[in-house]
């Protein structure tokens, strides 16, 4: 497995909370002009069944809740991308984060 | 598209300007300044009470980090722009790196964990993610519509078809 341990921690809740099909976790960190080995800025890919028939808002909802202790801890920020198996199939893209601005440090 | 980049200059300056509240001051001073009145304990800025108003205060609402003109923030810097596209000219943002109560406030207030937030007729809509989906599929232009608010994008699709 790559990453560090709060990449770990993330995909583990991440797949027992959603059961996903396909799961991406990427470090953003570097991005975000953290040190080396920094694990602030996570992107995530969810691909699960139990997001059929809910509104992205939800989707999102239950990504956070499955971190919730991680959020309210070492990761800073989330951006989260919710598929169906349907969606992902048909259009199998992980939109990437936006670029830093890196004016705030936090 | 080089009209609503155009447009995009007067949204830094117009929301800049709402930055700072009605009279002028940051707005951290002008939350203590209007007291304990609504007995929330203490009236903070990110009281339940506080944020209300705030998210009630104006069809289009955005607690982010920087300001419009300056964001200081990756995801704060795309829900800007992404507005300024659909030539939203007139919303309110709200800086929380000025106030960690409202910042605090804004996530309870949501039960969402991150900044940007975005509220559209007083209700949360989400963060980036959710504004660049709703974007990129036609939602946005049509809840802009619920509130009355015309997307330059209708226009500039207009232009090319006319072409």
């Amino acid at each position: 497995g790559a990453g560090g341990p709060l990449a770990r921690t993330i995909r583990a809740k991440l797949t027992a909370a959603l059961q996903p099909t396909h799961l991406e976790v990427r470090n953003d960190s570097p991005r975000h002009g953290g040190p080396p080995g920094a694990e602030t800025h996570f992107g995530v890919l969810v691909v699960s069944g139990l997001f059929a028939g809910l509104p992205p808002l939800q989707r999102h909802r239950l990504v956070h809740e499955a971190l919730r202790a991680e959020l309210a801890g070492p990761l800073h920020a989330l951006q989260v991308t919710a598929r169906t198996p349907e969606q992902w199939q048909s259009d199998p893209k992980n939109p990437p984060a936006p670029p830093c601005l890196g004016g705030s440090k936090r | 598209m080089r009209a609503a980049v155009r447009e995009g200059w007067r949204i830094g300056a117009a929301a800049a300007g709402a930055l700072r509240g009605r009279a002028g001051r940051p707005l951290s001073q002008a939350a203590g300044d209007s007291g304990g009145a609504d007995g929330s304990g203490g009236g903070g800025s990110g009281s339940r009470e506080a944020v209300e108003r705030l998210v009630r205060e104006h069809p289009v609402v955005v607690f982010m980090k920087g300001s419009p003109a300056q964001p200081l923030c990756g995801f704060s810097n795309a829900v800007v722009q992404i507005l300024r596209l659909h030539g939203v000219e007139d919303y309110r943002a709200h800086d929380v790196l000025q106030d960690p109560d409202l910042r605090q406030g804004v996530k309870n207030y949501s039960n969402w964990p991150t900044i940007p937030q975005v509220y559209l007729n007083g209700e949360f809509v989400g963060g980036c993610d959710i504004l660049l989906q709703m974007h990129q599929n036609g939602d946005l232009v049509e809840e802009l519509k619920k509130l009355g608010i015309r997307s330059a994008l209708l226009d500039a699709e207009k232009d090319k078809e006319k072409k």
